[in-house]
């Protein structure tokens, strides 16, 4: 680097404090609601409601233990949130591969229109959508059951899988294929053993952001789910009653909903651009 | 140097070389059909299959006890459209919220991704701290919202008395909408400036040395140099927000419900409403085709943008 970039990147005294202290404001924005979630979370009943917040208190685990514990834990609900986010990622990333690959590959008339129609498709609003599914599972007995579920949770995660696939899939040069099949290899069997394998990172990316999508979705949940098949943001919204808000126990729970999600997220950091912009922007 | 480009054409880039050389008879659908079958069929089900049932609740009214049941009602549930006022505030509501929060989280996420780009250390830790509300389910941003905002223990309660404000914030109806629009501000900014920053990552070193040659300072080289060439990425994230902003209502539903006196009663809370609370599903299916039409005429706009050739590599 030249030294007219070195002198323009480290730019004047005051502009290098003013980007330091607007970075600062920002993180203080953005973690103190977080950090104040994790922290009450760790305080005993009467302290989370204390008029006046304080830092000094003697940390507890008896809001995680008591939500762990006792009649209406929170297994049952941890455990619909694994299965229902778990498959409908699982199914929406096979499903996304094979379609994105068939889609960034093909030659037929129309593509144009079919990329529009899966786009559209996740575009739409949930409540919308919410409304039509909730009756058709009510006819097919489909409410309250986790497979309902998944299936829901593959509208949105599908046509997001499909696109952003395909996207990963266009960067591969079919130059590769054509020698796998040049090679004797079966269409198959280049995309399974040339294709896929190189686009491992596009795959975990697509799993990772189809997970939190469903992991975090309340709308459908709310209106699909029943006694058994209710997830944790369910499980969250549910603490806030006529007669009053365990704050302890709600901040325990958003803080187990919501680090899982944190952790895989921040692990695809490298990806997260092109993933949440579902192909159009690539970074680093 | 990292590099980050807007791509040409979506999932459209094939347009290559025929297969290999050996003559090879093509059954139909072929291979990339065969492909796209389950994928393609599985989507149908979950959003052709309910988009039809939603037009037709449209112009039914949905009996749902003693077995489920549409009866045509023709224009009816159309019509009242246009002689219901508290919809227009609904939609006029969505239209402030949307630009408010949208508009908010343009700028935020502009500037703070320039900050970002400015830092010389500490860019990668703190681009992770700031991108974590992201992941946090709208569901909990609105709880944990509306502790902070409790008129007796919130912590913000507590902070902005300090300074003077003694209100209930989420009893009036302003500092309600306010409160409601700065949450969605706090989950979404991180978005735009990941996205950004991406942008600004990839303006080439070259223009910045020549522009620092030609003695342009920090703010003209921003505005004339920087921001142009990220246009596009800004965007690809305003159209990716802008989708968004319209299908979430998880944050309203669990702070105000869309309340205080309807103040922050959007289309998407007033359509839950409608469904699953006066049980008219026929009016709510009116009301969804219209957020779809909504969101249709978006996503047109950014496929559009996706298939511009002219747009930077």
């Amino acid at each position: 680097m030249t030294t007219a970039t070195a002198a323009l990147e480290r730019g004047t005294r005051t502009a290098r404090w003013t980007v330091r202290v607007l970075v600062l404001v920002a993180l203080i924005w953005t973690l103190v609601p977080l950090g104040w979630m994790l922290l009450s979370s760790l305080k005993a009943t009467g302290e989370v409601t204390a008029p006046t917040p304080s830092l000094s208190f003697a940390p507890t685990l008896e809001n995680y233990r008591r939500l762990f514990s006792g009649g209406n834990s929170l297994w049952p609900y941890l455990r619909n949130s694994v299965v229902a986010a778990g498959a409908s990622a699982l199914l929406a990333t096979a499903l996304g591969a094979l379609a994105g690959y068939g889609l960034a590959r093909s030659r037929m008339r129309g593509k144009h229109h079919l990329s529009f129609w899966i786009i559209s498709t996740r575009m739409a609003p949930i409540a919308a959508v919410v409304l039509p599914i909730f009756l058709i599972f009510r006819y097919l007995g489909l409410i309250d059951t986790l497979p309902g579920l998944v299936l829901a949770y593959l509208s949105f995660n599908l046509p997001f899988a499909i696109w952003l696939l395909s996207a990963f899939f266009a960067e591969v040069p079919p130059s590769l294929e054509e020698s796998a099949l040049v090679a004797g290899c079966g269409n198959w069997q280049a995309f399974r053993h040339v294709i896929l394998p190189l686009t491992r990172p596009g795959l975990v990316t697509t799993f990772v952001l189809c997970l939190v999508f469903s992991w975090n979705d309340y709308a459908f949940a709310l209106v699909l789910s029943g006694p058994h098949t209710q997830t944790l943001p369910i499980a969250a919204s549910q603490l806030v009653t006529q007669t009053g808000i365990d704050w302890g126990q709600l901040t325990a729970i958003g803080t187990v909903v919501v680090i899982p999600m944190m952790l895989v997220g921040l692990a695809v950091r490298r990806w997260l651009v092109t993933g949440l912009t579902m192909g159009a922007v690539t970074g680093e | 140097m990292t590099t980050s480009s807007v791509r040409a054409k979506a999932p459209d880039a094939a347009a290559t070389a025929p297969g290999p050389g050996r003559p090879r008879r093509r059954p139909f659908p072929g291979f990339h059909g065969r492909m796209m079958a389950p994928g393609i069929l599985v989507l149908a089900a979950v959003s052709v299959l309910p988009f039809v049932a939603v037009v037709a609740m449209s112009f039914s009214r949905v009996h749902l006890l003693g077995g489920l049941g549409l009866e045509g009602v023709g224009l009816d549930n159309w019509g009242r459209l246009f002689t219901d006022p508290d919809m227009a505030w609904a939609w006029a509501r969505t239209a402030a919220y949307f630009v408010l929060t949208v508009g908010g989280e343009m700028v935020l996420g502009t500037l703070l991704a320039v900050c970002l780009w400015r830092l010389r250390r500490g860019r990668n830790a703190a681009l992770s701290l700031m991108l974590l509300p992201m992941f946090v389910a709208p569901v909990i941003v609105g709880l944990l919202g509306r502790f902070l905002t409790d008129s007796t223990f919130g912590l913000y309660t507590w902070l902005l008395r300090q300074v003077g404000y003694h209100g209930d914030i989420m009893g009036d109806r302003t500092s309600a909408f306010a409160a409601v629009t700065l949450m969605d501000i706090w989950e979404w900014t991180p978005l735009i400036a990941l996205i950004a920053l991406a942008g600004l990552t990839s303006v080439p070193a070259s223009v910045l040395e020549a522009a620092a040659l030609d003695g342009a300072g920090m703010v003209r080289t921003l505005r004339h140099i920087v921001l142009p060439s990220i246009t596009p990425v800004l965007l690809v994230a305003l159209l990716i927000r802008s989708m968004d902003a319209l299908r979430y209502f998880d944050i309203i539903w669990n702070t105000t419900g869309g309340g205080p006196a309807d103040a922050t009663k959007v289309a998407s809370v007033r359509l839950y409403e409608t469904a699953f609370r006066f049980f008219d599903f026929g009016y709510a299916a009116v009301t969804g085709l219209l957020m779809l039409a909504v969101t249709t005429v978006v996503a047109r706009f950014f496929v559009r943008l996706l298939e511009r050739k002219e747009l930077p590599r």
